[in-house]
């Protein structure tokens, strides 16, 4: 607890004392003392409810005092000859501690009501997470078993090129579904901290030539054209995550943009780092944040429609992050999106030179 | 006649996948002997004599790696590894220890049967490999040392001439960073990932049609590299 929040606990058990003063000594012409601390009891009350448990306690033995001294006969004196004034008192410090206490455990609990809600945010990326699961592996699984029951059933009734085409199909889906499955695991590892970055010497062309190969079937309706300069320095990171990052950032621009037009693979060296650009000639990109973009299921709904998994960019961050770069956003003039991510250089030790010429 | 069916021991736990491997591998004319664990399997391949071996690396009571290395003790038959996308490391082992390709979960068949005849050509064919290794538009003579590319002699210096000829070695089959940086460069620089790179450039801008796009000298991202030649 603040040592502020303190002072003003017992400052409010000097003043409601007080207060409990001035009133029992308005009422004490007409009423029995009795009732007297029973005002004093209503101040201790008070301090405990609203105060912890040093003012509640405080506040009783200064109204313990100040009846005793002010109320009790003699008055004016400090005599406690009776009994009774003790047991007063100790029920006021029971009363106090006991109400101080019940609001200290209800003050707790709405302390971990707060937290829950912090964590809210967390369940819902989680609810988000399970939405996207859930959808985009039903539909693939019931293509899987809609298309492998009618082979088992009814196969040996079909022509080859049906049964060729349902068998592609389970291939096909699974081939997502997988593909899927281990990008929500990419995640949940890069978010764990549970990749440890296995740095080595890359080349981006050749890590770019790998991404094209694997895209091969999804960017097979557009042009892809490559910009990469020939002496471009090599980079030290993990070549299969920086393959992943490039990976998901062509996959986004398949997804979004037209069929027929043009994606745009560029390097360049920069500033003591590289930059390595995905630009496109599609719709753009959407109105606001654009930071929000790399941020988990920002767009479900478009993702979702997209075949998407609301991951992809959140990953192709993570990596970037993990390696010491950063990616960002950029709309180009006259419609297209250009995402771009950094890596930093260091320099490449020297390659002995061969003897021959 | 005996039968004349390449043999083929299959490693692998999983009943469902050990069933569709069996029907394709019969369909495609070879005879299959199945082990669900890697105990069996250290046995079976002692005693059934396959001519190839398909090994899962997920083993529940053996490390697939380690059943690599007995196998390789005694005998050079091709290994072939399927492994799960989260074995990169194991994958690597199972490379560096004696297999000589892989195959990740979940593949399309097709996949693992074109590497499967890859590997039996490459045992048929024996230690020497293949004189002659065919390009687009180059030619290999490694005998020679001679290059040509377009009709044109293409110089490759001792270094490159050393990297081609060990993947050639390996014709179709990947062969790990480690494996190229200790046969080329020897055993003190089998980190010097850096060297393959740089040497990896230098051959693709002198034999590939287009070096920015390869067709023969195919990176395995995180792996090593593989030489692809036309048939």
């Amino acid at each position: 607890m603040k040592l502020s929040g303190n002072w003003t606990g017992y400052g409010a058990a000097v003043a409601a004392t007080a207060a409990g003063t001035l009133a029992g000594w308005v009422i004490s012409p007409r009423f029995d003392v009795v009732n007297v601390a029973m005002v004093y009891l209503l101040a201790v009350v008070f301090v405990a409810y609203r105060f912890a448990r040093g003012p509640a306690v405080l506040t009783s033995i200064a109204s313990v005092a100040a009846f005793d001294v002010l109320f009790v006969p003699p008055r004016g004196t400090f005599s406690v000859h009776d009994l009774q004034y003790l047991l007063t008192f100790a029920i006021m410090l029971v009363v106090g501690l006991l109400i101080s206490g019940l609001m200290d455990r209800v003050r707790r609990q709405a302390a971990e009501r707060a937290t829950l809600e912090i964590t809210s945010e967390t369940e819902r990326i989680r609810s988000a997470l399970l939405a996207s699961i859930s959808h985009d592996l039903r539909t693939p699984l019931a293509v899987m078993a809609g298309a492998s029951s009618a082979l088992a059933a009814s196969g040996e009734r079909m022509s080859a090129e049906e049964r060729s085409a349902l068998a592609r199909s389970v291939f096909e889906q699974a081939r997502d579904m997988s593909d899927h499955v281990a990008s929500v695991l990419q995640m949940a590892r890069l978010e764990t901290g549970a990749i440890e970055l296995e740095r080595d010497w890359a080349a981006l062309p050749e890590i770019v030539a790998s991404v094209l190969d694997r895209l091969r079937e999804r960017l097979a309706a557009h042009r892809v054209l490559l910009d990469l300069p020939g002496d471009l320095p090599l980079v030290r990171g993990n070549a299969a995550l920086i393959e992943q990052a490039l990976t998901n950032l062509l996959e986004n621009a398949a997804r979004h943009t037209p069929a027929g037009t043009v994606v745009r693979v560029r390097a360049r060296q920069e500033d003591g780092q590289i930059v390595v650009s995905v630009e496109d000639f599609g719709p753009g990109l959407p109105d606001g944040d654009l930071e929000q973009l790399f941020a988990k299921f920002q767009h479900g709904a478009r993702e979702l429609s997209g075949g998407g998994t609301g991951l992809g960019l959140a990953i192709c961050r993570a990596i970037v992050r993990l390696h010491g770069g950063r990616v960002w956003a950029e709309r180009v003039p006259g419609g297209g999106a250009a995402l771009r991510f950094t890596l930093p250089l260091e320099e490449t030790p020297p390659v002995p030179r061969e003897a021959d010429a | 006649m005996s039968d004349v069916r390449p043999n083929v021991l299959l490693v692998e736990d999983d009943p469902d996948i050990r069933r569709f491997l069996r029907a394709t591998l019969t369909a495609e004319g070879y005879h299959v002997v199945e082990s669900a664990s890697g105990r069996r399997a250290a046995i079976d391949a002692g005693t059934h004599k396959p001519d190839l071996a398909i090994v899962d690396l997920g083993l529940p009571d053996f490390d697939g790696v380690e059943l690599i290395r007995r196998i390789r003790e005694w005998s050079p038959m091709p290994i072939i590894v399927l492994s799960a996308r989260t074995q990169e490391q194991s994958k690597i082992e199972a490379l560096d220890a004696g297999a000589d390709d892989y195959v990740t979960k979940p593949f399309a068949v097709g996949e693992l049967l074109a590497r499967l005849r890859v590997v039996l050509r490459h045992a048929m064919r024996g230690p020497t490999g293949q004189p002659t290794l065919r390009f687009s538009r180059a030619t290999v003579d490694l005998r020679q040392r001679r290059v040509t590319r377009a009709g044109e002699d293409v110089h490759l210096t001792p270094i490159e001439f050393r990297l081609l000829a060990c993947l050639a070695k390996h014709l179709g089959m990947v062969v790990t960073h480690r494996q190229l940086l200790t046969e080329v460069w020897g055993p003190t620089h089998e980190r010097d990932t850096h060297y393959l790179r740089i040497y990896m450039k230098q051959l693709r801008e002198k034999l590939e049609d287009d070096p920015m796009r390869p067709r023969h000298l195919i990176t395995e991202t995180g792996v090593g590299y593989r030489l692809v030649a036309d048939e």
